[in-house]
């Protein structure tokens, strides 16, 4: 590998690059994030190898692992280019039909095409299905350009373009006035202005400085920062070299989850083909400016996503929060002023860099600029990661790019900004998306995680999930957040076990102001969210349990029962045998007499529920209550 | 040079040509020592530096009792004792060793050696082991003159852990009763030999377990000790290393986590403080699969805690256990990052969506090893 020894060679390098690759050639991209390898796109991938050997296409096709396509509901995501077909779900068993339909005749396999669900309608163009159609993608775009592994993919697509134009024609100081001009905030969760960040690690005492792309992406339901990594790991590389040109450190880290092992290959990989290139090290295109990066690997603990627990454990301490009483820009690792990002937030100052701050700026709303990367989960039928411009209402996101509630049931509420965040009802799902609206909520844009509840999802069990949730993820080191976190378990676990009394909502309104106030970090700080914004919105139910001691969406196990309908029951016996505790018997000897749950062993696993024939439908989940009333 | 005086001094010994010991060490205080002592108890001694030397003694002079060094430049004690017994099967051998070298000592006794002293040896047991040796090469000798004797190496080979002593001894007292010795002392002679047959078989069997187990603490330390270099020694990768080390042991056991206190230097206590504090990491044995459900909130929507149930029904354990075999070590994990499966599970590595407890039962067995023995030790 030629070392690049100015901003030149860099680009006689895309030239040849780009000359080499015939814009016309049938090249097939195959998703290989860790959602579509577990539908088997290796499998697939390998298939496709041996076919195209097999019929001696390899001149004329090129076949491509790339990063994550975002539609992992429907994996594996696979795009024919330069059409641009794209094929959802196929197997290896297909690709044969594959090869000789669409690589040898042109034509398209109409039943691995998207099919809308309610038109039943096919649609084959990749930007025409309604996922991809109303998205703007523009860090998510290269991830399907480009293999993972390989830089060269992403240097031909203009990669380390926004390196070299920095590097070469701008000041630290005019880069560092681009991305405070594009007004970028921090992708992370709390918003805040990036600009102003790198100016205080910038203009803060003491040598060396430091930069850290924050990819310990605890949140649970979000994966944008592992989808980046794995998919494009070049972006953030690159995001992360121009902000150390801007702040002037010599020396990044990355921190990433250990349970994303494929990230932390694909990033090591990418340090690698960088620093041979001379894009990484000493000297970076003949600039003078020397960076290196290390990789550091999480080891499982929520709370070390926080800026003063990232940098201990990036110090091989225990990865808890110190007080912060001067920042971590100004003192952070190894007590030197360091600059926390998180990987979105990376990845999206190469774009700035290049296209300029004015360009930049006009994408979004008024004070939350550019586009945001959401995970969008739970019950919705387009499972996967979209990335729209600020301000799109959730009620777009969820129906046109997801799909709407899968089932045909009623949405409740959407839950963003993870166990820091909070619900945010059906009512108010015309509610442009940006930092500043979702607060107004009483939720957080947190780091994007967008999980879709319908009406079978309780939401005093939804708060009751995250408080149990932090409880554990609680590092112990301040008492507010500790033992508030366990008296708040403590009332919810009645509340849901049908036990709640009078006066427990209130409750859980002082302890959450308490652990607001004098929680030391933001995990504290921030775990009453779920609770209050459940109150808030979703009072009745609160009051559902606690009162009349029914779940309305049936979930709290202690809430309901399950009975059989002896005038509907044939008898069959197929909820005896599948149930795990013995507890539903026949009522009588003879053969086809009606079977009977016994409540008192009845472990309310729901089994019966599941297999009771669907003509049938003797079983039935009701509210305890009814069902002891009834006895 | 010491090695070329001592070769003069050790050929050119006047007593060579009719010593019924020889000695072969390339240390020269060993031989030395051991020709000073025999030769303080009676017995001809002579001594030889290397193995080529011994058997152009052993071919010209015939002693009855020759020692042997295991471990020597250029030809090993254990091709010596190989040739020596082609050369005169009635001549004795004794294998010198050093400690930790148990086990091949063992395989010199298969090749036809007699016995074995472990250095250092107290004189009293050298003297001892020579005397027996050489009432065992004089009653082979009164035996069966002639050089066509049966010879006795390959006696037993499936029975590595009874040493050759027991078998020789058989041997030796069937010439001493077809030699017409009385039967009380042959009874005598035959408890004595048993006993000691036992003691060694068991002493042998004891000092092998121990090997065992502290060839298997070598191993690990070794391994820790690669990852500690891979890091530099450095106390700031310390997570780093721990991490490594548990994917090298798959858990991180005390004695690993001592080493890892001593080279770095860093206090056991700190070691201890952040190995608890990770959820990742495990200071208790896992199985040999680590099956991961996930609880991510997309997953919790989607049926989490049901497909929990469900996998720890079909394993048999709770989150957190491993099971009895050690096949099995059940975890939670606050979102893997793979929403679109939910609800996730994950086996070594590989990521399934929401499987049935059929589909969970063919992968359990799947993971099972077959015939493996219930319970190990």
């Amino acid at each position: 590998m030629p070392r690049l020894n100015s901003s030149h060679d860099l680009a006689a390098l895309r030239e040849a690059l780009t000359a080499a690759r015939a814009p016309n050639r049938v090249c097939v991209t195959l998703c290989s994030g860790t959602g579509c390898l577990a539908y088997k796109s290796h499998d697939v991938f390998a298939a496709f190898q041996q076919e195209v050997a097999a019929r001696g296409l390899d001149h004329d096709v090129e076949l491509r692992r790339t990063g994550c396509y975002g539609f992992c509901e429907r994996g594996p995501v696979m795009v024919v280019l330069p059409r641009g077909i794209c094929y959802l779900g196929a197997t290896a068993a297909d690709v044969s039909e594959i090869v000789e339909e669409t690589l040898v005749k042109g034509k398209v396999v109409e039943r691995l095409t998207y099919e809308d669900p309610d038109t039943h309608e096919r649609i084959a163009a990749f930007d025409e299905i309604p996922f991809y159609k109303y998205q703007m993608r523009l860090l998510l775009k290269a991830n399907a350009q480009v293999d993972p592994t390989r830089i060269d993919d992403y240097i031909a697509i203009g990669g380390y373009a926004a390196l070299a134009k920095a590097l070469t024609g701008m000041t630290p100081e005019q880069v560092l006035d681009e991305v405070t001009r594009a007004d970028l905030r921090g992708r992370g969760g709390g918003g805040f202005a990036t600009g102003r960040k790198w100016a205080t690690t910038r203009d803060a005492p003491g040598e060396p400085k430091y930069v850290v792309v924050n990819a310990d992406e605890g949140d649970p339901g979000a994966y944008m920062d592992r989808s980046l990594l794995e998919g494009n790991p070049h972006s953030v590389l690159e995001g992360l070299i121009l902000g150390a040109y801007a702040i002037g450190a010599r020396e990044g880290y990355v921190y990433v989850r250990q349970e994303y092992p494929l990230a932390v290959e694909n990033v090591g990989r990418a340090i690698e083909a960088a620093s041979d290139y001379g894009l990484l090290g000493e000297n970076i295109l003949g600039s003078g400016f020397d960076f290196t990066v290390h990789v550091r690997r999480g080891a499982g603990a929520f709370v070390s996503g926080e800026s003063s627990a990232l940098m201990a454990s990036i110090e091989g301490r225990v990865g808890e929060p110190h007080p912060k009483y001067i920042h971590t820009s100004v003192q952070g690792l190894w007590g030197k002023p360091t600059c926390l990002n998180n990987v979105e937030t990376w990845a999206n100052v190469p774009h700035i860099v290049r296209r300029g701050a004015d360009w930049y700026a006009g994408i979004g709303t008024q004070r939350s600029k550019g586009t945001k990367i959401f995970s969008l989960v739970g019950k919705v039928n387009n499972t996967g990661l979209v990335e729209v411009p600020m301000g799109l209402s959730l009620r777009r996101i969820v129906y046109d790019i997801g799909g709407g509630v899968p089932g045909g049931k009623k949405l409740k509420a959407v839950q963003t900004g993870g166990p820091s965040g909070g619900v945010i009802p059906e009512e108010l799902l015309d509610l442009p998306v940006d930092f500043d609206k979702l607060s107004e909520a009483g939720s957080m844009m947190g780091s994007g995680g967008l999980i879709v509840m319908d009406e079978d999802t309780c939401m005093v069990d939804t708060a009751r999930y995250y408080v149990d949730f932090l409880a554990h993820e609680s590092c112990g080191k301040c008492v507010p957040c500790r033992e508030g976190l366990r008296q708040m378990l403590k009332i919810l676990d009645r509340i849901t076990g049908g036990e709640g009394r009078e006066g427990d909502v209130e409750l859980l309104e002082e302890l959450s102001e308490f652990m607001r106030v004098a929680s030391l970090c933001a995990l504290g700080k921030t775990a009453p969210n779920p609770v209050l914004s459940t109150i808030r919105h979703f009072r009745d139910e609160y009051d559902a349990h606690i009162r009349e001691r029914r779940c309305p969406a049936g979930v709290c196990k202690e809430l309901i029962a399950y009975t059989i309908d002896p005038d509907v029951c044939i008898g069959c016996g197929t909820c005896a045998k599948n149930c795990p505790a013995d507890a539903i018997a026949p009522t009588a000897d003879e053969k086809g007499s009606p079977y009977a749950i016994d409540q008192g062993r009845c472990v309310k696993c729901g089994n019966c529920l599941t297999v009771c024939p669907p003509k049938v439908r003797a079983v039935a989940k009701r509210p305890v209550i009814d069902v002891l009333e009834n006895a | 040079m010491y090695i070329d005086e001592f070769a003069v001094a050790a050929g050119g010994g006047a007593q060579v040509a009719d010593a019924d010991v020889l000695v072969i060490d390339d240390e020269q205080f060993m031989c030395e020592g051991c020709r000073q002592t025999l030769e303080a108890e009676g017995f001809r001694a002579t001594v030889a530096p290397n193995g080529q030397r011994g058997l152009e003694i052993v071919q010209r002079v015939r002693p009855k009792v020759v020692l042997v060094d295991l471990k020597m430049p250029g030809m090993t004690g254990m091709d010596v004792i190989a040739k020596i017994s082609e050369i005169d099967p009635s001549i004795v051998s004794i294998v010198i060793t050093g400690y930790g070298s148990v086990a091949s000592a063992v395989d010199t006794m298969k090749l036809g050696a007699s016995d074995f002293l472990t250095k250092p040896f107290e004189p009293d047991r050298l003297v001892e082991s020579v005397r027996r040796g050489v009432k065992i090469s004089e009653t082979r000798r009164a035996a069966a003159p002639a050089p066509a004797v049966a010879p006795t190496p390959e006696a037993e080979p499936e029975a590595p852990d009874q040493p050759a002593v027991l078998l020789d001894g058989l041997e030796t007292l069937g010439q001493y009763y077809a030699l017409g010795l009385n039967r009380s002392d042959f009874l005598a002679e035959l408890r004595r030999l048993e006993s000691e047959a036992k003691y060694h078989a068991e002493t042998l069997g004891q000092i092998k377990a121990k090997e065992r187990r502290v060839l298997d603490l070598v191993r690990d330390l070794r391994r820790v000790d690669e990852v500690i270099a891979r890091h530099d020694y450095h106390k700031d990768a310390l997570l780093q290393i721990l991490l490594d080390v548990q994917e090298e042991l798959n858990w991180l056991p005390r004695h690993a986590l001592r080493w890892i206190a001593r080279r770095l230097n860093v206090p056991l206590a700190r070691i201890y403080t952040i190995a608890h504090f990770y959820e990742a990491l495990s200071l208790e044995p896992r199985g040999r699969h680590v099956v991961e459900v996930c609880l991510g909130t997309a997953c919790h929507v989607r049926g989490a805690p049901e497909l929990l149930r469900r996998v720890s029904g079909v394993l048999g354990i709770q989150a957190g256990q491993t099971d009895p075999q050690q096949f099995f070590t059940l975890r939670t994990v606050h979102c893997m990052g793979c929403c679109a499966l939910a609800p996730a599970m994950k086996v070594d590595g590989q990521y399934f969506s929401n499987p049935s407890v059929k589909q969970l039962q063919a992968m359990a067995d799947a993971y099972r090893p077959e015939r493996e023995p219930a319970c190990q030790g």
